[in-house]
């Protein structure tokens, strides 16, 4: 069965690309009688795929079809309407009449002989007859050949797709044992389990519930003295103290810097155009205003549908201050932080920066990848070339600001950057940050920028209409170079969205975008946001490609649930915040992680959610947690960036990251150039959403955790500090140590190993290092480091 | 993104290799079997008898000119025309004809087999160079190498089994959605400085090993009390074992990457230390990458990429292409004797060969700059089981085209799969319903007349 979808999907790639490879016959000149496709008979319509498609396909799409270098007797096969037109020898078939049909004749090798090599087998051939006598029915030209929007069609074409279908807001299922949920949504959790005859695993300890917490909603570790007041909290109040922990988690500034992490994910968020393809990588010395704004919407919890709005048309948003003028335009840098193939030879630019914008709203937004469907009409997903360009029309009609790019008008053309007014911006000063390494003659060839502002001036990356918005022409095969008819600007046609906003020709369309994605009825939006938000909390989403919504991607483990949580999200406001605090209040949430081997065998891949997932901690997190035990972190946010006064080429210009104390985010995100106290653990390369890191375990990862300069460095620190009370003695210092690290005091055998590595290593560098304090110090950062590097460290329960 | 847990690959590893090795000599469709593909490098025994067990692929970013490298066009008409304009001779036995830019290489002529025919669908750099490391063009796909690794394990447990030396991005050395222990491991990236590029954090003096060993005995004892608590996380052993590979590596690589033992005159065969810097010809040090290439097949690394470029002329071709061919021909040929003289040639699949090739140029014209060209440019194999001193596959009289012996990126990527004992079309991953391979739902042809 595989092969077979396999061969159609081969079949229908081919054909899709076919019909906008040769001279377009546009629906202008319809044949008449094209057979609805919905109208055809099912049964012939699997006989044509099984019997009639991978013959085509295999034996005479290499000659006949758009994709054949010379065309074999101007025959097309790869169309109905080729085959019905036919070529020099004229139709190839008469409808109900094989005998009279050239196609027949020549695979019976009677007058013409195709395939040429050697006849098909008998079997094959009778297939045709077959197919001949039923008239020929073929559901080939289901893609219209025209640029109309195929709404119905392609709606029709894909009737079952969970994800295009409206959200409903289910009945709260009934439990038998109801006492145990603490929230509806654990009614959906429990009824599943309930059914399966599974009982959820025991609630999580309060020491690892507060860890998980603290991890989850602000990315660091709890200090020693929190965890011990949350313990006593919980000792009276119970969920009260959770409940009041959560409450002051979601306050603190540091969730804006884990959640706006994660959107920053998903925006493929980078602070240069990452390799050009020709191995240049130009710097975006503005790009930390986007990141600034999205941690601050994340803490003052912009609701989901303006957070969006302001990121696809902050420049079109009216403002009641300069300073909420200069937000919203520096969220649009959303759309100008893409990663652009060089400008260089290249005639499809432009449309290469439109595709990065649709690519990033629809994919991550949507869930969908609509980007495919720029050279042809989507293989699986209800998305026709004719969607694509319409979206593109919008993009085509804004105009991207990147700015300078390094001087490298064959990477990028320079662009303005917009100005922001307001007078409170920080602006870093033009001596700050990395010192770029350039050479003489890169220096000697520099030419001027255009557009020169006086210093002090906040810049940032961003979008602003054109002064003549366009509709986009279809490109045939992705290049723009072969245009086709040109399509009215728009969204997508399978999703059933009343009301769609109109676009009116004086604009590019951006705020209607935003508008028709935030409408109450969007079947994807609210959904895909709920699922990210339940990843981030479960380590695992409940549709677990969180980036493919479409035919590829995983059907939900819990629609019903991503529906109540969508639903609820929406009617609240699309407070992120507060449905984050609805999940983590869930009793679900709250499970341990361990459970007994009888769940564990049940349902291995805990799709029933019996049990919490353990996760490790992400690259920055792992940062944040090795600078919280040494001591060195500086909570206070990072101000702009070690290239904030740095244009220039990456590859050229050295190592352009400082160290800094601050918290992961506010480190350089070069791409192609991480900073290296990340870069070991899967951070995500930038250039596209990514929903869900990768998770690799690689020995470069242990090379790091056992030589990297920083955690050597962090030990000797944590070391220090630890040394620094001169009247504690060493089991003292050792309980201090695992307190620091690991929340927790070490038991009694422990606490002897421990001392025992203390022991060993004194010995061992006796010779090595023969001033004592400086031993002392190296001895204990020994342990401490190897303490940093255990997976208790790196995992949470 | 991985559809598939760690933990659940993981799992499977447990029925591991001598499973899927079943299935696929019972004839069953898939070499691995469902989503519990395998995560493991251990060696294993290929699909079918292998010609080679490594491979070691020269990649010439940016589209070499096939037709003043290997593709010799000399003028046949009395019009000028589009041909090759550096001189060309016969050589070696087979009189295999080879550009006077390549005088070094030359003297191996016999040993190589020259694939004149090779054609790709698209001529922008980066999708067609991306369709020539993964298959596809346009996503990301588990690139060539995390392939032959996925199906054929390591040899050597101290070092990865695939390493990517100076690659210019991730992409083109990802595991994608193959299990990550088959990514490929960096050296020298974008901008590094290749004659010093290393592997990160291979190395540090800060205590002795010793001490270094008795403190990751300190952490993977509390490790392995921390996993037994949580039997049901195999990612937590995996992290055990990986740590012991790390700390592996940093005793074998640096001896592997240091290059203090060759003797003066294989540095200089190798002109280790000597790149060039002419327009688009980038100082890659390809002496010393050729060298380590060399070092890593005698270690036992199942796939090594050795990365040149750029082969991009778009001007000064001719100034360009001879530095471009000045810094890789002596490496080149220090290796092929290096491989030879050790009897690893036998077993070694060198790979030669870019993006795509470019059009020529007429002799004597004044233009000096050529583009891409996609529908026929050269590659060339050497040992692991494939004939030496023979053309195979034509181009037309101005080499525009293959038009005989045509092999596709597809085909190529077959051919070496083959060689190795991996059959492609059942060298697949599973993910979700969809089967991945690696010469993707077209499918690839084995070139079976180039194969000794």
């Amino acid at each position: 069965m595989r092969k077979r979808i396999t061969l159609i999907s081969v079949a229908c790639w081919f054909l899709a690309i076919s019909f906008y490879a040769v001279e377009p016959v546009w629906s202008a000149k319809k044949p008449a009688g094209k057979p609805d496709q919905t109208k055809m008979d099912p049964r012939q319509r699997v006989f044509f795929e099984n019997k009639i498609r991978p013959v085509l396909v295999k034996k005479c799409y290499s000659c006949h079809s758009s994709e054949a270098e010379e065309l074999g007797g101007k025959l097309r096969m790869d169309t109905r309407d080729g085959m019905r037109e036919g070529g020099e020898s004229g139709p190839a078939f008469v409808e109900g009449r094989p005998n009279e049909s050239l196609l027949i004749q020549a695979l019976r090798y009677d007058g013409l002989e195709m395939p040429p090599d050697e006849p098909l087998p008998e079997s094959v051939i009778n297939d045709f007859v077959t197919w001949v006598k039923m008239g020929v029915p073929d559901p080939r030209a289901e893609q219209p050949l025209t640029a109309m929007k195929p709404i119905e069609k392609t709606a029709a074409a894909n009737p079952e797709l969970w994800s295009f279908q409206p959200i409903s807001d289910p009945v709260i299922p009934v439990v038998k044992n109801a006492g145990w949920c603490f929230d509806r949504l654990d009614q959906f959790t429990l009824a599943r389990m309930e059914s399966a005859e599974l009982t959820p695993t025991h609630d999580a300890s309060p020491v690892r519930l507060v860890r998980r917490l603290y991890f989850d909603l602000i990315g660091l570790p709890p200090s020693a003295e929190q965890v011990e007041s949350f313990l006593a909290d919980y000792q009276c109040r119970q969920q009260t103290a959770v409940a009041a922990l959560v409450d002051e988690l979601l306050a603190s500034p540091h969730f804006g810097e884990r959640w706006g992490r994660h959107w920053l994910d998903v925006a493929r968020y980078g602070e240069s155009n990452g390799n050009d393809g020709l191995g240049r990588n130009p710097t975006f010395p503005q790009a930390w205003r986007y990141r600034d704004y999205v941690i601050q919407a994340f803490n003052n919890d912009v609701p989901y549908d303006r957070f969006l709005t302001e990121q696809i048309a902050g420049d079109l948003l009216p403002a009641a201050s300069p300073e909420e003028q200069d937000r919203t335009l520096v969220a649009t840098g959303f759309l100008a932080i893409g990663s652009k193939p060089a400008k260089a030879m290249n005639v499809n630019f432009d449309m290469d920066v439109v595709d990065d914008q649709i690519n990033v709203v629809s994919t991550a937004v949507m869930g969908l990848s609509v980007a495919c469907a720029r050279c042809h009409d989507h293989k699986h997903d209800p998305i026709p070339t004719a969607d694509y360009y319409a979206m593109a029309g919008i993009f085509l009609s804004t105009e991207t600001l990147w700015g300078f790019a390094a001087n490298q008008p064959l990477t990028a053309p320079e662009t303005p950057l917009h100005v922001l007014k307001s007078k409170h911006h920080y602006v870093p000063p033009p001596d700050s940050g990395a010192q770029p390494n350039v050479d003489q003659r890169t220096l000697a060839r520099k030419k001027k920028p255009k557009n020169v502002y006086p210093p002090g001036t906040a810049l940032a990356m961003g979008v602003r209409e054109k002064k003549k918005p366009v509709d986009c022409k279809i490109n045939i095969k992705g290049e723009s170079k072969k245009l086709g008819p040109s399509v009215p600007r728009g969204f997508l046609s399978a999703c059933n969205v009343p009301q769609t906003p109109r676009i009116d020709a004086k604009q590019s369309g951006r705020l209607q975008l935003a508008e028709w994605l935030t409408s109450a009825e969007h079947p994807q939006t609210s959904r895909v946001m709920v699922n990210r938000v339940w990843l981030h909390l479960f380590g695992q989403a409940l549709v677990r490609t969180p980036d493919d919504f479409g035919v590829y991607g995983e059907p939900p483990t819990h629609p019903q649930l991503l529906d109540h949580l969508a639903t609820r999200f929406r009617t609240e406001g699309w407070s992120i915040k507060q449905l984050i605090r609805s999940i983590v209040l869930s009793r679900t949430y709250q499970l341990s992680s361990f459970c007994d081997e009888q769940l564990l065998e049940a349902d291995p891949e805990n799709k029933l959610l019996c049990r919490h997932n353990r996760r490790r901690l992400d690259a920055e997190s792992l940062r944040d947690s090795i600078l919280a035990a040494s001591g060195q972190l500086n909570r206070e946010p990072g101000l702009g960036s070690s290239i904030a006064n740095v244009d220039e080429m990456v590859n050229k210009a050295g190592n352009l990251h400082l160290p800094h104390q601050h918290r992961s985010i506010y480190l350089c995100l070069l791409r192609h150039s991480e900073p290296p106290e990340l870069s070991a653990f899967d951070l995500p390369d930038s250039t596209k959403p990514v929903g869900k890191r990768n998770e690799t375990t690689l020995p470069t990862q242990s090379l790091f955790l056992i030589n990297s300069d920083f955690l050597i460095e962090q030990g000797q620190l944590f070391a220090k500090d630890i040394l620094s009370n001169p009247k504690q003695d060493d089991a003292e210092r050792v309980h201090l140590v695992y307190q620091r690290a690991l929340n927790r005091a070490p038991e009694s055998s422990e606490l002897e190993r421990a001392l025992a590595l203390l022991q060993d290593v004194d010995t061992a560098l006796k010779t090595e290092i023969s001033q004592t304090e400086l031993r002392r110090v190296t001895v204990w950062a020994t342990l401490c480091q190897a303490l940093l590097n255990t997976n208790e460290f790196r995992y949470v329960d | 993104m991985l559809g598939i847990s760690r933990r659940e690959m993981l799992a499977s590893v447990s029925c591991g290799f001598g499973y899927l090795a079943m299935s696929a000599l019972c004839g069953k469709h898939s070499f691995a079997a469902g989503a519990s593909g395998i995560a493991n490098l251990s060696a294993r025994s290929p699909q079918l008898p292998a010609r080679a067990k490594r491979v070691i692929f020269l990649c010439m970013s940016g589209g070499p000119a096939q037709l003043d490298t290997f593709d010799y066009k000399p003028q046949t008409a009395k019009k000028k025309h589009p041909g090759s304009v550096f001189n060309f001779a016969q050589h070696g036995q087979s009189g295999l004809w080879i550009s006077e830019l390549l005088p070094e290489t030359a003297k191996h002529a016999d040993k190589l087999c020259v694939l004149n025919g090779m054609h790709a669908d698209i001529t922008n750099h980066a999708q067609s160079f991306l369709q020539l490391h993964t298959g596809d063009r346009l996503r990301p796909r588990p690139s060539l190498g995390s392939w032959v690794v996925y199906g054929l394990g390591t040899e050597n447990q101290n070092v990865p089994g695939f390493i990517s030396i100076y690659p210019s991005k991730p992409s083109v050395y990802s595991s994608a959605l193959l299990p990550p222990v088959y990514e490929g491991t960096p050296i020298g990236l974008n901008t590094t400085n290749m004659s010093t590029a290393t592997i990160n954090n291979i190395k540090s003096d800060h205590v002795p090993v010793a001490v270094k060993r008795r403190q990751l005995d300190f952490v993977q004892a509390m490790n392995r009390e921390h996993a037994t608590r949580r039997p049901d996380d195999v990612r937590l052993d995996a992290v055990i074992q990986s740590m012991e590979l790390g700390f592996r590596m940093q005793m074998t690589a640096p001896e592997l990457l240091d290059l203090g033992q060759e003797t003066k005159s294989t540095l200089e065969r190798y002109r280790v230390g000597q790149g060039k810097v002419v327009g688009t010809c980038k100082d890659s040090d390809f002496g010393r990458q050729c060298l380590l290439a060399r070092r890593f097949a005698e270690a036992g690394v199942r796939f090594i990429e050795v990365n040149h470029g750029s082969w991009d002329q778009h001007k000064n071709h001719r100034a360009d292409l001879t530095a471009n061919c000045e810094s890789t021909d002596a490496p080149i040929a220090a290796l092929l004797e290096d491989l030879e003289q050790r009897g690893l040639l036998e077993e070694t699949l060198v790979v030669w060969g870019g993006e795509f090739g470019r059009p020529g140029l007429v002799p004597e014209d004044k233009k000096d700059s050529t583009g891409h060209n996609a529908r026929g440019f050269t590659f060339w194999m050497a040992g692991g089981g494939i004939k030496g001193g023979l053309a195979y596959g034509k181009t037309d009289e101005t080499g525009a085209r293959a038009v005989e012996g045509k092999v596709h990126f597809r085909d190529l990527h077959a051919t070496i799969l083959h060689q190795l004992g991996l059959q492609h079309d059942k060298l697949t991953f599973q993910q979700g319903n969809r089967e991945f391979r690696l010469t993707g739902t077209e499918g690839g042809k084995v070139v079976k007349d180039i194969i000794a």
